[in-house]
């Protein structure tokens, strides 16, 4: 004779009509809010909800991908060491010695564009419009766009109307930051032909603490509107200190060892097509401009 | 800076020093050094540049890291002996892990990464106290401490010379040069220091009287960069005609003074039958010799050709101090014929 069954735990479809079996307590039911994602990257356009995907939802593998990684990694190791033997920066130490210009960037075919980040507060929420492309002949490149400075309405933000061009930072091989060096050099040489806008130049040097990433040393650049072309010779002497678009009060020089990318922003609130065409841009060497800083800084209270 | 803070810094750094050197017991050495170190943390920070801060921050960190090993060892090897006093470390673990400690602490190879990123975040005068005072209260300590491992002092010193000689050849800024250059003479420093430790405290004196000479002969020109010197000739030309043979100097090169270490070194090696390694350290010296001969050619040697385009300095009398830069410069230089009897002041 077979005992007869007890069930210490009630049917589940039981249990469903009472509440879900996988929430024991009513208390720990989803709320409405969604919940804190498990990893914070990227920027999260304000008004938008937080992405939930974990990381291994998010990254997409692939083996051909990933032999493409190690091949193009070992590669750049390859001709690090063969650099190495010819001097600093592949090039030989007489280069270094006697070189008064450099060009960093010049925009000769399709490949120097990939050289370039594009923003503009389209990421935000705003209308502005940016676009990169070669100019004539591929001798130039060609930026161009819409500004709109109608702040996005999501609520939080108050200002907008800005389009940016950032140079991506260098890497050497496994994705290593890799610096350029202009200790040799005191000015910076663009030409350029503008439309007569005001554009800001951006210099990010390389930072230690985490709290000074957005740090970049800025310098004007008025463009004339002319067809002709416009030489601008900015001294890095007279670049300053800002954080986030806001001038700092302390004031240093920047260091011209470890520069990590320049950028072109526009942010003039006069809404309306813009055009920026660059040559080239480079670097050179100054005999004449003996200055250290441009800005001196005072002690703001002075002991008597 | 304000001088009275300046002077309490000085006399901080003075002190944690003395009082390494008074120490015969692991707490008051490690005392000393904590000193040494918090006392010369204002002095590099003190333009408030970000990179300044960085090497602050990283030299605090190396510091304090080696700091705490030494305090484990000493530690440890009180609990296992029951004895503090320097002399008496017997045990392998506690007397390895001191001479590791004390190699980060002077940045010998395989420890020296943060070196050459500290001296060049700082400038010249506070890296000259960094590549040179610094360095007195640690040697102290591996001085009187009885090496357990024959072999881990030699392949310090090894690494360190061939590291400061690679490392060296490719750079252009001349404080991360200095910063190689010191490597590779704490190795040189290091080699002999199980055999002949005199030899060891001679090479140290050495090389800060030549480290000291370059770096001030380098402040004087306000250059940083291996380009910025080759313009020194029009400003000061008896300092652009002398530091060829301070850098030749510390390269070892006879009939310099800068040889007389090297040469004792050597021959103490041979007799200690480890003529092999002894090639080696010598080979190893000749990379830094060209790095340093690449220093002198761009300043001395050779004229840039750029110098039409700009207009002549003001050769205006200078206001720096400039005597004990002749005397050191006359030391490096000179001080060769006089090895009997610095050989036998080290005998006594």
């Amino acid at each position: 004779m077979s005992l007869p069954k007890i069930s210490r735990v009630p049917a589940s479809r039981l249990l469903s009509a009472v509440h879900d079996p996988r929430w024991p307590l009513r208390s720990a039911a989803p709320l409405a809010v969604p919940k804190r994602a498990l990893t914070q990257s990227g920027y999260r356009r304000p008004g938008q909800p937080r992405e939930d995907k974990p990381p291994w939802q998010r990254i997409k593998f692939d083996f051909s991908k990933g032999l493409e990684g190690i091949t193009k990694h070992f590669k750049l190791l390859r001709q690090e060491f063969s650099d190495r033997l010819v001097g600093p920066e592949g090039k030989p130490i007489i280069e270094h010695m006697l070189e008064q210009n450099r060009v960093i960037w010049e925009f000769r075919g399709p490949d120097s564009l990939q050289e370039w980040t594009l923003s503009s507060d389209r990421e935000i929420g705003g209308q502005s419009e940016i676009h990169l492309k070669l100019g004539k002949n591929n001798e130039t490149c060609f930026l161009y766009g819409t500004l709109q400075s109608a702040p996005p309405r999501d609520g939080e933000t108050r200002y907008s109307g800005y389009c940016s061009m950032r140079s991506k930072q260098p890497l050497v091989s496994f994705d290593r930051k890799k610096h350029h060096d202009w200790s040799s050099f005191n000015t910076l040489h663009l030409r350029i032909r503008g439309d007569g806008r005001p554009w800001m130049v951006n210099i990010a040097a390389e930072s230690y603490f985490t709290h000074q990433k957005d740090d970049l040393y800025s310098y004007f650049l008025y463009t004339r509107g002319g067809p002709y072309w416009q030489d601008v010779k900015i001294p890095f002497s007279k670049f300053f200190l800002t954080h986030r678009g806001r001038i700092q009060d302390n004031q240093h020089p920047l260091w011209l060892d470890k520069v990590n990318t320049i950028g072109f922003t526009l942010g003039d609130k006069a809404d309306g097509p813009f055009q920026l065409e660059i040559d080239f841009i480079g670097v050179c060497k100054d005999y004449a401009h003996t200055e250290d800083f441009a800005y001196e800084v005072y002690k703001r209270n002075p002991e008597v | 800076m304000n001088p009275y803070i300046l002077t309490i810094l000085l006399f901080a750094m003075g002190l944690g020093t003395t009082i390494t050197f008074a120490s015969s017991h692991w707490l008051l050495a490690w005392m000393g050094l904590e000193i040494n170190t918090l006392a010369i943390l204002p002095l590099m920070c003190q333009s408030h540049h970000p990179r300044a801060v960085e090497a602050t921050i990283k030299y605090f960190l190396t510091q304090a890291t080696a700091a705490a090993m030494l305090l484990f060892a000493s530690i440890t090897n009180a609990w296992i002996t029951g004895q503090w006093n320097l002399e008496f470390m017997s045990y392998s673990l506690p007397t390895t892990l001191v001479t590791v400690a004390l190699a980060l602490k002077i940045g010998l190879a395989p420890l020296h990464a943060w070196m050459p990123e500290v001296l060049q975040g700082l400038d010249l005068t506070t890296g000259l106290i960094l590549s040179t005072w610094q360095k007195l209260a640690p040697f102290c300590l591996l001085l009187q401490i009885n090496p357990s491992n024959t072999s881990l002092l030699l392949i310090l010193g090894l690494a360190s010379t061939l590291v400061g000689g690679w490392g060296g050849l490719n750079q252009n800024q001349l404080r991360k040069i200095l910063a190689y250059s010191s490597i590779a003479h704490l190795g040189w420093m290091i080699l002999v220091l199980q055999f002949f430790p005199s030899l060891t405290l001679l090479t140290l004196l050495m090389y800060f009287v030549m480290t000291f000479s370059l770096f001030i002969s380098f402040k004087v020109n306000n250059s940083t960069t291996i380009n910025s010197l080759s313009m020194s000739w029009s400003k000061t030309p008896i300092i652009s005609s002398m530091v060829p043979f301070i850098l030749l100097s510390l390269g070892g090169l006879p009939p310099l003074s800068g040889f007389m270490p090297k040469w004792l070194i050597l021959q103490e090696l041979t007799k200690q039958s480890l003529a092999p390694l002894a090639t080696l350290a010598a080979l190893s010296a000749l990379l830094s010799l060209y790095f340093y001969l690449r220093i002198s050619y761009a300043m001395t040697l050779t004229m840039s050709p750029n110098t039409l385009l700009n207009a002549l300095p003001w050769r205006l009398p200078s206001n720096q101090h400039t005597l004990p830069l002749a005397i050191t410069t006359s030391l490096t230089i000179c001080l060769l014929p006089l090895t009997p009897a610095i050989t036998a002041l080290l005998t006594l």
